[in-house]
């Protein structure tokens, strides 16, 4: 009943106690995307709105790790990754400002909750046997919630206006270029975070998780365990993401973590990159964000076509465009290469 | 006490009006339709925008039905038909993915173009009072078109030959095969179907309050909400969850702040679906 | 009425009924009969469009409709009855009727004679489909294909799962059926004796291939047959 391809299970197993011309070769993306993300500021100096794009792409791309960890490897389709970014970064803010608390401690509490709220949602799924669908309605009914309560509780969260942050001032987080090496330091351990569980016995299971539920149970892999991880580490990875930038803005409103401006866009994103691929949230994340440059000037338009793309992409090329381009470029130089 | 329950029944018969398209089109063709809201607020925009150009108020109501339901139409013919090609889970989450493209799309192109305009509707007159209560008669016109909506809706679900194919197909594709109806006609006719409602639901909302763009996404979660927790796919489960959630709407609104009512709705619709996650009259799979 | 030639079918990779060939004369009973697993089954939902056939015809009334929807062969007169029945459990025996006849308005006359074939649902107008017994959501099913008067129809194991008592009288009501109208009837069946009661003709399938065939009563005779399929002459 289990469906392994050909070969795959023998090469899981071993995957336990890779081999270090393995591990080597599991890593090396991490490394190469380091480096490449480490030149981004030499290549663009100083400016400051360049600067900004790069921190945002990468924040984008944080969250579209987190996102390919429940979606592409658990199959948990989260539709509040806005909504556990901004719990940590409200949560964060506000024992921040109210108490005058530090961020060394504030953000580590954000980050439990949204972990914790996470973790709740994938327990609950699991319990409860929700699929795919369910899942989605029910975290973009928290989704909905959240944005209401920051409207509700204006008093705390400064409602629409938004909420001005006092921790971190004059710290490196404000400055652009340390803290866009704070967040490649970030980006490139989530990697490794997914590599490592992907190459860990869980890693068996995420793979057979995204086929079929029922032959991953029958091979004897703890779904459930799985899942409830996957939801853990997805909502920690959103909620420190979450706290960290807006304690390097300095300014959290609605509309940093709004429901079409990070989800969607994280959708669009990991659908561009290829969805269960290590490299594709980054990969996505870089193209997306570029893109955006060019559709600035279209103002609420970018809506549309962010519309489109997904459209598209999901239509067009299931597996991801990044993979379905250079899978295609790799058989036409297969082709060339068996015709000469 | 009688006022809240008024209210309550008014709002959810709304909301059921709402749901019901959305219910039908995930039982024929196991699609969920992310788009539903966006379908009224762009009915309900080319209205505004028809009347705001001095054409009478009747056309303004038949050109929103009309664009809600061309709409439908157009996505079924189109965008959907890959959906249809897969089958299962997967045509639901691709189906979910595909037409919050959609939706996005939809509500790019209003935002970039229409942002200010809304769709609103009113009869003048008097409070008129029902069992004592003072009710505006805006939302006594809202509450009627959903009276009448859902009750010509369940007559012909009842008693028509098509309604009772839509409902063997919900029930059973294979058997309504059997019996010689071919579902992909009588699904893409409940998608237009769908569309219509969405345009009506647009039509009383624009009595009831306004319908602008900024509406067009909490149009879409209500209805979806309400689907979920009355069970997909089953027609009297939305009417159910729509009542019930409309009541909890109004109380709730009664007891705290504007903005927490929702988070009330939200969460009490969330507990139903935990509960129950095949809904309250949903057939458990 | 009915002429398949070459019938191939496969599930998935697995070829399951191998270059069958069947003639079905207007007015007869035929029985399609074999073990489990023969490919009885596979043929006729091949036959009604249900499963698609990877290579031969099917052509019904002279015309060829392979490959077919079924219910487009269902509006041009040919009714299949699958043994997992698919009734609309949550409709009454009356709605389940009505839906029969679609596209056509469900005719009281046609009702009449399904209630006269069947007397038990006449009194059940109001009950759903899913609370009734076995027997009787058999009965429904053959009702329901009948609704639409059509000149085919084809059954597969209407018996399954029926009493012996419950059995013998459903193959005596399709008797009576015949004996009224001009129905064709082909009737997939494992309960032999029964069935040759009733047919003309049968053919026997052996792994998906047609082993044996010919007049019930000359099949009766012969050694194989009933070894296999009657339980004589050990």
């Amino acid at each position: 009943m289990a469906r392994t391809a050909p070969g795959e299970g023998p090469a899981r197993t071993l995957a336990l106690h890779p081999a270090r011309a393995g591990v080597a070769r599991a890593y090396a993306p991490v490394l190469v995307i380091a480096i490449l993300l480490a030149g981004v500021p030499l290549a663009v100096g100083d400016n400051r709105f360049y600067m900004t794009l790069a921190i945002n792409g990468l924040t984008f791309a944080a969250y579209a790790v987190a996102f390919n960890l429940l979606f592409g490897a658990t199959n948990q389709l989260f539709l509040c990754l806005g909504a556990l970014a901004g719990v940590s970064a409200y949560g964060s803010s506000i024992l921040g400002n109210e108490f005058g608390w530090p961020l060394a401690l504030t953000i580590p509490i954000g980050v439990l909750a949204a972990a914790g709220l996470g973790g709740l949602f994938s327990w609950v799924a699991v319990r409860r046997r929700l699929d795919v669908i369910f899942i989605g309605i029910v975290t973009l009914a928290f989704t909905l919630m959240f944005t209401n309560m920051l409207q509700g509780f204006s008093a705390l969260t400064g409602g629409e206006t938004g909420l001005r942050i006092d921790a971190g001032e004059g710290t490196f987080l404000r400055s652009s270029v340390a803290f866009y090496a704070l967040m490649v330091v970030v980006v490139c351990g989530f990697l490794t975070v997914y590599r490592l569980l992907e190459r860990s016995h869980h890693g068996w299971a995420f793979r057979a998780l995204t086929d079929d539920q029922l032959a991953a149970e029958l091979a004897g892999v703890d779904v459930a365990r799985y899942r409830i991880t996957a939801g853990v580490i997805a909502g920690a990875m959103l909620g420190l993401t979450g706290a960290l930038y807006a304690a390097h803005e300095g300014f959290v409103s609605p509309r940093t973590f709004d429901f079409g401006d990070v989800d969607v866009r994280t959708l669009v994103m990991l659908a561009f990159g290829g969805i269960g691929t290590m490299t594709g949230p980054v990969v996505g994340a870089a193209a997306v964000t570029v893109i955006d440059l060019f559709l600035r000037p279209l103002g609420q338009l970018r809506l549309l076509v962010y519309g489109v793309l997904l459209i598209g992409l999901f239509l067009g090329f299931r597996r991801g465009l990044v993979p379905a381009v250079t899978g295609a470029v790799s058989r036409l130089v297969a082709g060339r290469a068996r015709a000469g | 006490m009688i006022a809240i329950l008024l209210d309550g029944l008014a709002f959810g018969l709304q909301l059921s009006m709402l749901a019901v398209g959305l219910t039908l089109i995930y039982g024929l063709g196991g699609v969920l339709n992310l788009a539903h809201g966006q379908f009224a607020v762009a009915g309900g925009i080319v209205g505004a925008l028809l009347i705001g150009r001095g054409a009478g108020v009747a056309v303004g109501i038949v050109a929103a039905l009309g664009v809600a339901a061309l709409l439908a139409a157009i996505v079924d013919v189109s965008l959907m038909r890959p959906v249809y090609r897969l089958t299962g889970e997967r045509r639901v989450l691709l189906s979910l993915l595909v037409t919050l493209g959609i939706a996005f799309v939809i509500e790019g192109y209003l935002f970039a173009n229409h942002a200010a305009v809304s769709f609103n509707l009113s009869v003048p007159g008097p409070v008129v009072r029902i069992l004592g209560v003072g009710m505006r008669r805006n939302a006594l016109v809202a509450a009627a078109i959903a009276i009448v909506t859902l009750g010509v809706l369940i007559v012909f679900l009842r008693t028509t030959r098509l309604g009772r194919a839509i409902r063997s197909i919900i029930q059973d594709e294979d058997g309504a095969r059997l019996v010689g109806i071919d579902p992909g006609r009588v699904r893409s006719l409940v998608f237009v179907l769908s569309g219509l409602l969405a345009g009506l639901f647009a039509v009383a909302e624009a009595f009831n309050s306004s319908v602008g763009p900024d509406r067009a996404r909490l149009f879409t979660i209500l209805a979806l909400i309400v689907t979920v927790v009355g069970g997909l796919g089953s027609v009297s489960g939305a009417l159910v969850a729509g009542l019930l959630l409309g009541v909890t709407y109004v109380t709730a609104q009664f007891l705290v702040g504007s903005f927490l009512t929702y988070v009330i709705l939200l969460l009490a619709a969330v507990v139903i679906i935990l509960v129950r996650p095949s809904g309250l009259l949903g057939r458990a799979h | 009425m009915l002429e398949v030639r070459a019938l191939d079918v496969a599930h998935g990779d697995t070829q399951v009924v191998h270059g069958v060939d069947l003639d079905v004369a207007a007015g007869e009973a035929v029985a399609i009969i074999g073990s489990n697993g023969a490919g009885k089954t596979t043929t006729l939902k091949a036959i009604c469009g249900w499963l698609p056939a990877r290579a031969g015809t099917v052509r019904f009334d002279g015309r060829t409709v392979t490959g077919t929807p079924t219910q487009t062969l269902k509006r041009a007169g040919m009714a299949y009855v699958p043994a997992e029945r698919h009734l609309f459990p949550t409709m009454s025996v009356t709605e389940n009727l009505q839906l029969g006849a679609y596209p056509a308005k469900p005719a009281r006359a046609q009702r009449d004679v399904v209630f006269e074939l069947f007397p038990r649902l006449a009194d059940r107008g109001t009950q759903l489909a899913g609370t009734m017994s076995g027997g009787e959501q058999q009965m429904l099913a053959v009702g329901r294909a009948l609704m639409s008067r059509p000149r085919l129809l084809m059954l597969d194991e209407p018996t399954t799962g029926l009493a012996p008592i419950l059995a013998e009288e459903a193959y005596r009501a399709l008797a009576r059926l015949r004996e009224d109208g001009e129905i064709t009837v082909v009737v997939a069946e494992q309960q032999v004796p029964l069935v040759f009661g009733f047919a003309d003709r049968a053919y026997v399938l052996e792994d998906g291939r047609v082993q044996l065939e010919g007049p019930c009563d000359a099949l009766a005779d012969d050694p194989a047959v009933r070894r296999a399929y009657l339980g004589i002459d050990r």
